[in-house]
């Protein structure tokens, strides 16, 4: 049997002492955990065994915690066309983030770089452009010629909205800034959308609508939580560090963390085994159990009084705001008028006291979650401990469940926290835990205002590029570090729209003419189908292998110095520390070819000569954002540096956004809504982090260049106090009562594993990793798994005939148009096919009635069977909530082989356990 | 079994050795089998795939030492030893799982040795076997959980590496015999040197 195997190596050469070291941050999961780069000539002298003659510092044998260099964290690069050899190891001179810790996925990071002799091998090299159906290498000059050119053709003649771009959100500043200003401001189109949404959204609408940023907590607020709520994600299995450096020692303190989500992983647990609980629900219910708890507390008067009348909006407020009052937010824009506007707390108390999905037996009915649980839940959040005083509560919100019930879940997730007095102290805080890191930066104003898509009245809304390229609207797509139809739900029906709008469309490049082929794209484009430029590492299946006419090799993390900020809005340099491969380059290089091509620049732009150009470009764009970096680059001016060697400088402990500098000290802020700020100014408390021991007042913020926003020290909303917001389960419920498992029909979720995660495009390249995760999972509980003769090894299919689709841009009307329901009725959605294989895991962890696979597993999409109407509120696509039948198909060879697929269930917690 | 069919054997190719390498008498381990020839092993890499090819895999050096007797073994007890030396990270534990297990020994192919140090960060794993999981973990440090039915393949967890796997042989007298090691032992930069 020849599944994949990895055969360790059992030593690893050391870095000599003169070792050049680079810093940088693990380019994948929101935590950013610090990295160092040991570099050294291949045929230079290796460090020795002991700490004077290796660069480590360390003697060999090295105690635990120290820098063990395994040898999965080395590898050979080219630098400077020189072989050198390359150690990535976590980096234990910070006293943040991680502090030397890493998990499986950055640890293995070194097995990320191009190495020729490894599974990396087939980086894309150079352009290649589809000519009689093959992908052939061709120069950077033909490949950008004909893009700009038809880019340029389809934009003139069939206008900015038939150019629609899907572009990665988070890989660095300096590339998300160059693309957006490329087509936010030069293409002009509304027709964008980031990897993870159908269109320019917020994730989180209900935060945003309450007043909170998605990133304001600090890590060490959810290590300083008593009480720790954690909706729809587990942390030790999606952002490791957050856990084991920050929740596990608090829970061995005495924390009381409660994971809310059908799967008993492994961090699930740990919590539950040491006094916090496990809320197993099933799939959307989030909102319904949160609600619950509300009411519990609200009936018991367990609020947290004094800080609701100081911080939430009265019935005036609400109201009130020059340009901001009530009939000009966000949330008034997203919804028909009042359905989340309470008058008031009390308002809101008499609402939630009267919403029967919100009755503690009803709500353990829908989510399968006994009320038992719920109850203890809403003590461990909200009941006064016996000398009366409160405990400290945070809250944390994460895809699980804002990607089962979008508007209902952030909505419910930030008013429970509310309740309980979180949102804006040390360690009471409001937030999500995130997914990617954070290195979106928009380089010109989204063009809502040109949106075809629209709800009664003025109120426009932003485009829904996946239906609008499904509809046929269409003509050029530019795909830019993402698969787009495998990423997105119902992907089998809309692989089929890709095949019929480029790869079936009768004109197709025959020709390796310059003019030749740019007539036959511009044919293809004025024919109806559409023309597809892709920019990316790997050529990814089916984007690139089958979609694209024309690919751009890009050149990625330590290929080239970025910048990004990580889930704590913490800031770092990430350093080029090898050549990228072949003629790769990075994508804002790339992006500026195409804008330069297209006689989009004006005099000088888009001129950038190097990276640290671009970055210092978007500096000013930062200012209102959470990670505000035109101080640092205030400061480097100052000191005569530019602004990546100011960030070099300030090494992996980075600094959090917003920056300040005041009186030549450059610092950071540690929480965002940070309440307390001004309370902490002259007691010093060692906190380096911490801006209250760099200022005399609050008025500091605001000199000079320094810009102080409301969330800073308050809230984002017209008053900068919080909004007490309804959400009704009316709102959205139609969806899940709808999708409620018929017949043999289970719940179908979908999430991540430690060891195999949002990085697939790097995994599979892993062989370590490939032993363990060969192929797509099905957890299934022991129960579902006798009834359908199942065991784990078993292949087996998930399928449904009731995928629904959303087929057609449209115009709302009424105000309930976007309704599931009234789309349904109105005959907007079909209802399609999807079919996936797996391999069981028959386990106690996940809940009954519920299946889980892996999320976007490129090898088998779960987003086969995921829904194709969005959130009607928000227009999130809802990857969390399906459903499936199941059955076994045969057995796999992982069933009897000893090298490849371990069916060890998650949730063991310690031997004793069974 | 399965894994040893994927193994090419090439005839050995003798050396003299000389100096600090050669401490050890020249062994192979052959993965997963009890038999011990010198060799090179060739092994697939990515099998099935455009990628797949024929590597040499790590052949290293290793004292062959007597490390106890399969009969006295009870199932789901492990019992400590040390190798490949006696210096720091050589405590292992031997068991008898009473499951196949990929290397395993004895007659059910179900006798493992392996690294009682996590392949992460150093964590002490010793007590933690779980007989009912076949498993080791989870580890104190981060929860690292690996099985020993695969060769000790992270089960879930941070490890850099799977858990290090001793390599074993069993005589007709029953005696177990260690014969090398697959992986690189926590805390060292090269297994055979302490």
């Amino acid at each position: 049997m020849a599944n994949p195997y990895y055969i360790p190596e059992d030593k690893v050469p050391l870095p000599p002492k003169n070792a050049d070291v680079l810093t940088t941050a693990c380019d994948y999961c929101i935590v950013g955990c610090a990295y160092k780069v040991y570099r050294w000539p291949v045929h230079g002298p290796d460090g020795g065994m002991k700490a004077s003659q290796n660069a480590l510092g360390i003697d060999f044998p090295c105690a635990p915690l120290e820098a063990w260099p395994a040898p999965n964290q080395y590898n050979q690069v080219m630098h400077k066309d020189k072989l050198h050899n390359i150690m990535i190891l976590p980096d234990r001179d910070t006293d943040y983030v991680n502090k030397g810790d890493s998990s499986i996925r950055g640890g293995c990071i070194a097995q990320k770089v191009y190495n020729p002799k490894t599974p990396t091998h087939d980086r894309l090299k150079t352009p290649l452009m589809r000519i009689n159906g093959s992908l052939l290498p061709v120069s950077w000059d033909l490949a950008l010629d004909v893009a700009a050119d038809v880019y340029k053709y389809v934009l003139e003649k069939h206008g900015p909205t038939a150019c629609a771009m899907k572009s990665y959100s988070y890989q660095y500043v300096e590339n998300t800034y160059a693309i957006r200003k490329f087509f936010f401001r030069h293409i002009n189109s509304p027709a964008f959308s980031d990897h993870d949404n159908p269109g320019h959204y917020s994730s989180t609408p209900g935060f945003r609508d309450a007043g909170l940023d998605n990133f304001g907590p600090a890590y060490d607020d959810w290590g300083d939580a008593e009480t720790l709520f954690i909706m729809g994600t587990d942390p030790w299995e999606t952002k490791t560090i957050i856990f084991t450096q920050f929740i596990k020692p608090a829970i061995e303190g005495g924390q009381k963390c409660i994971i809310m989500m059908p799967r008993r992983s492994t961090g699930v647990a740990f919590a539950e085994a040491n006094g916090g609980l496990w809320l197993d629900i099933v799939p959307g219910t989030d909102a319904v159990v949160t609600g619950a708890i509300m009411k519990i507390i609200v009936e018991n008067g367990w609020e947290d009084k004094a800080w609701l009348k100081k911080w939430a909006n009265n019935k005036w407020e609400v109201s009130s705001g020059f340009g901001q009052g009530t009939r000009n937010t966000n949330w008034q824009w997203r919804t028909t008028w009042g359905k989340f506007q309470a008058k008031g707390l009390d308002d809101w108390k008499k609402w939630i006291l009267s919403q029967k999905e919100f009755d503690l037996k009803t709500a353990s009915k829908m989510s399968g979650c006994s009320a038992k649980k719920i109850k203890k839940a809403a003590e461990m959040l909200a009941k006064p401990k016996k000398d009366g005083s409160r405990v400290k509560a945070s809250i944390a919100i994460e895809k699980g469940a804002y990607w089962a019930a979008n508007t209902l879940a952030t909505n419910a997730c930030a008013q429970l926290g509310y309740l309980v007095g979180a949102g804006g102290r040390p360690g009471q805080m409001i937030g999500r835990m995130g997914g990617h890191q954070r290195g979106g930066q928009s380089g010109g104003r989204f063009p809502t205002n040109k949106s075809p898509q629209k709800v009664p009245g003025r109120r426009r809304l932003k485009l829904n590029v996946d239906v609008w390229v499904r509809s046929g609207h269409a003509r050029f797509a530019h795909v830019i570090g993402t698969t787009w139809t495998t990423a997105m739900t119902g992907t089998q029906s809309m692989q089929a729209r890709f095949e019929e709008l480029i790869t079936r469309n009768p004109h197709q490049i025959d020709s390796f003419n310059k003019a030749d082929i740019i007539k036959t794209l511009r044919a293809r484009a004025d024919s109806g189908g559409m023309v597809v430029i892709n920019q990316d590492i790997y050529l990814r299946d089916p984007i690139g292998t089958r979609y694209s006419d024309i690919i751009f090799p890009a050149a990625t993390w330590g290929e080239e110095d970025f910048m990004r900020a990580q889930g704590e809005r913490r800031l770092r340099l990430y350093s080029k520390f090898m050549d990228a491969p072949g003629d790769a380059k990075p994508d804002w290089w790339i992006i500026a070819q195409l804008a330069k091509r297209m006689g989009l620049a004006g005099k000088g732009d888009f001129d950038w000569k190097n990276s640290n150009e671009v970055a210092e470009e978007t500096a000013r764009f930062s200012r209102k954002g959470r990670k505000a970096y035109n101080m640092v680059l205030v400061a480097a001016k100052a000191e005569g540096k530019t602004l990546h060697q100011k960030m070099r400088e300030l090494g992996t402990d980075g600094i959090q956004g917003p920056t300040f500098y005041v009186k030549g000290k450059l610092f950071g802020s540690k929480r965002l809504h940070d309440t307390t700020l001004a309370d902490r100014i002259g007691k010093n408390n060692g906190d380096s982090q911490d801006p209250a021991n760099y200022i005399s007042s609050i008025t500091d913020l605001v000199q000079g260049a320094n810009i102080l926003g409301k969330k800073t020290t308050g809230f984002n909303t017209q008053t900068g106090k919080i909004n007490v917001q309804k959400f009704p389960w009316s709102i959205t419920g139609d969806q899940w009562e709808w999708f409620k498992p018929r017949g043999d029909e289970l719940w179908m979720a979908n999430g991540r594993q430690n060891e195999i995660w949002q990085s697939k495009f790097d995994d599979f390249r892993r062989p370590y990793i490939m032993q363990r995760w060969p192929e797509n999972f099905c957890e299934i509980n022991a129960v579902d798994a006798k009834k359908r003769g199942i065991e784990s090894g078993d292949r087996v299919v998930l399928w449904s005939n009731r995928v629904p689709v959303l087929k057609d841009t449209i115009l709302g009307v009424k105000g309930s148009d976007y309704q599931f329901s009234d789309l349904m009725k109105n005959g907007h959605v079909e209802l399609t096919k999807g079919a996936i294989t797996a391999i069981a895991v028959v386990t106690p962890d996940i809940k009954k009635g519920v299946v889980f696979t892996d999320f976007n597993d490129p090898r088998s999409q779960a987003n086969a069977l995921t829904s194709g109407v969005p959130d009607a509120i928000s227009g999130n696509w809802l990857f969390k909530m399906a459903i499936c039948n199941v059955a076994k198909i045969g057995e796999s060879s992982y069933k009897k082989d000893m090298w490849s697929f371990s069916f060890v269930r998650r949730g063991i917690v310690d031997s004793k356990t069974s | 079994m399965t894994d040893i069919k994927e193994i090419e054997i090439q005839p050995q190719e003798k050396k003299s050795c000389s100096g600090s390498k050669c401490m050890v008498s020249r062994r192979t381990f052959l993965l997963g089998s009890g038999a011990a020839a010198a060799s090179t092993v060739m092994i697939t890499m990515f099998p099935g795939t455009s990628n797949a090819k024929k590597v040499k895999a790590q052949v290293a050096r290793y004292p062959r030492k007597k490390i106890g007797n399969i009969k006295r073994l009870k199932t789901g007890k492990p019992v400590g030893f040390n190798y490949p030396d006696k210096g720091d990270y050589s405590t292992q534990m031997l068991v008898k799982t009473g499951t196949h297990c990929g290397g395993g020994v004895g007659r059910s192919k179900d006798v493992v040795a392996f690294s009682t140090t996590c392949s992460h960060q150093g964590g002490d794993l010793e007590g933690t076997y779980n007989k009912k999981y076949v498993t080791v973990g989870q580890c104190p440090f981060h929860l690292s959980t690996f099985d020993l039915t695969k060769h000790g393949m992270v089960a879930s967890g941070q490890a850099y590496e799977a858990l290090p796997q001793v390599v074993l042989e069993v005589d007709k007298k029953g005696d177990i015999y260690a014969i090398g090691i697959m992986g690189l032992l926590f805390g060292r930069a090269d297994n055979l040197k302490s």
